[in-house]
């Protein structure tokens, strides 16, 4: 096997691992669970299924490099910062009741 | 060293994400990228302990694999239990370290990070928790305090 054609065979199993992540973690969003339970799961969808499709992006076109690598970075960085976001909304949203 | 740290840090990786946005490492674009860096404000920052700050890196890039993991287990596993912990900050004091720390927490999949609790020495920590067997588990745990 080819060096080319084993880049090609990893990038379509990591963009299928990826999309395997996103749905796994779309699906509970549609159910009703606690708000922070899907944050719980949609971090694994976002941040790790992205991480895993630039990743197999990155063995496709590694031409574009300097800009998939920014595009993780700032992936990773943003959802994960996102994430701690929401959580800290709701949690001021659960004392407000409170006096 | 300590007070240059900060102007080091943000310098570097400023020009860092120049190189990557222009893709371009020709001098007079390194130049431009360093002015420009230079020139955007910064925020006034305490020195930083450098070990602290290697060890909060270190374990940040050890939070990836360990996501992976923690992905894999919560897929695989049954309905996980919510509950809330806390855990110890590194230093409160300065925000670079509160960063990593909150980036690693959240990162993984089991535990997200709500705020910061105790007058800013503990995180409080929203976490996932696998049942181990369901005869283990009558499930009269009830809303956890």
């Amino acid at each position: 096997m080819t060096l080319a054609s084993f880049a090609d065979h990893a990038s379509l199993l990591l963009l299928g691992a990826g999309l395997l992540l996103w749905f796994w973690g779309t699906w509970p969003l549609l159910e009703s669970r606690s708000y922070l339970s899907k944050l719980h799961a949609l971090s694994v969808a976002d941040t790790l299924g992205s991480v895993l499709m630039l990743l197999g992006l990155l063995l496709r076109i590694p031409g574009q490099w300097p800009l998939l690598v920014l595009a993780l970075l700032a992936l990773i960085l943003w959802n994960t910062i996102f994430g701690y976001v929401l959580a800290n909304c709701s949690l001021a949203s659960r004392r407000e009741p409170e006096p | 060293m300590r007070r240059l740290l900060p102007l080091l840090l943000t310098t570097a990786f400023r020009l860092a994400v120049w190189c990557l946005l222009t893709a371009d490492l020709s001098r007079l674009n390194l130049l431009i990228g360093l002015v420009v860096a230079l020139l955007l404000p910064r925020a006034h920052s305490r020195p930083l302990p450098l070990r602290a700050l290697l060890r909060a890196l270190g374990r940040s890039l050890l939070a990836v694999p360990q996501a992976y993991l923690e992905a894999l287990r919560l897929i695989v596993g049954r309905e996980p239990q919510e509950e809330e912990i806390s855990e110890a900050t590194t230093d409160s004091t300065i925000p670079l370290l509160v960063f990593l720390d909150v980036f690693r927490i959240t990162l993984t999949p089991f535990t997200i990070v709500l705020g910061l609790e105790d007058g800013g020495r503990r995180y409080r920590i929203h976490a996932l928790r696998l049942r181990r067997s369901p005869a283990a588990d009558p499930a009269t745990g009830g809303p956890t305090p």
